[in-house]
């Protein structure tokens, strides 16, 4: 049993690392291609923002749970959550701001023109960004295991 | 049938047989490597045969550029999925099965 004394000390692996280095760029855009085409085809805000949370995941995989987190600063998936809140909150309160129902995007037509496109791909924006942030986070957190939320001082023990 | 219907036909047939050999590896097969085994070879080899089918079978361009896509990433991926499974069980230090033993001793 000579793998006993390396358990728990992560290694890296190059196949594992190149595939990730080439793919990743690809299931980035595919994200993006999928958030865009929510509005007239399969796909929409959740599924790509899933999508983007699994390159995370991905990098996780490769360079190891620990680097990844030192790497990703949990401040931006925090603005990434709960910027995406507030851009949907905006676009949906605004509407009724002028006098409309919530999210009655034609009501903005008076400023920009075809504005119901543009906001309907910034709402799927913003569900992407909440999504694949909550992911990263859960998967975070899953990957911390008990030991994380008892020595974190925001968690009441 | 044409030889293009004649080759897709094929394809999907094959494709199919070895998604089956991979599906019966994967219950039949005793500890994690044997598995990791066949369902990474034969399931890539049988998902990307079954997706040379259908860009084959939907003949408009968009699509069989997508399927195409689909099929570099999946013979790209699997296999590396299979790997990163093996060197997380080989990191925890799991015996591999050998013949003799009915259950790896640990």
């Amino acid at each position: 049993m000579s793998s006993d004394e390396r358990t728990g000390l992560y290694v890296e692996s190059t196949i594992i690392m190149t595939t990730v280095r080439v793919v990743s760029p690809f299931v980035l855009t595919f994200a993006l291609f999928v958030m865009f085409h929510g509005a007239n085809s399969p796909g929409g805000g959740f599924q790509g923002g899933v999508i983007a949370g699994s390159v995370v995941m991905m990098l996780a995989f490769a360079y190891g749970i620990d680097a990844a987190r030192d790497w990703l600063d949990v401040r931006v998936v925090a603005a990434l959550a709960s910027g995406g809140v507030l851009t949907f909150a905006a676009i949906g309160l605004g509407t009724m701001l002028l006098g409309g129902n919530f999210l009655e995007y034609h009501l903005y037509e008076q400023f920009i023109s075809h504005v119901v496109a543009y906001a309907i791909e910034l709402v799927e924006l913003a569900i992407g960004g909440i999504v694949a942030s909550v992911a990263i986070g859960l998967f975070f957190l899953l990957a911390a295991g008990f030991g994380h939320a008892v020595d974190s001082p925001e968690d009441e023990s | 049938m044409t030889p293009l219907e004649w080759g897709i036909v094929v394809l999907a047939l094959v494709g199919a047989f070895f998604g089956g050999v991979a599906s019966v590896g994967i219950v039949r097969l005793p500890d994690v490597y044997t598995r990791t085994h066949a369902a990474s070879k034969s399931d890539t080899l049988g998902a990307v045969l079954a997706i040379g089918a259908a860009a084959l079978a939907i003949q408009t361009d968009l699509a069989t550029i997508k399927a195409v896509f689909l099929l570099v990433f999946m013979f790209l991926t699997n296999p590396t999925a299979a790997h990163a499974v093996a060197r997380a069980a080989q990191d925890q230090g799991i015996e591999p099965w050998t013949a003799g033993d009915e259950e790896g001793e640990s």
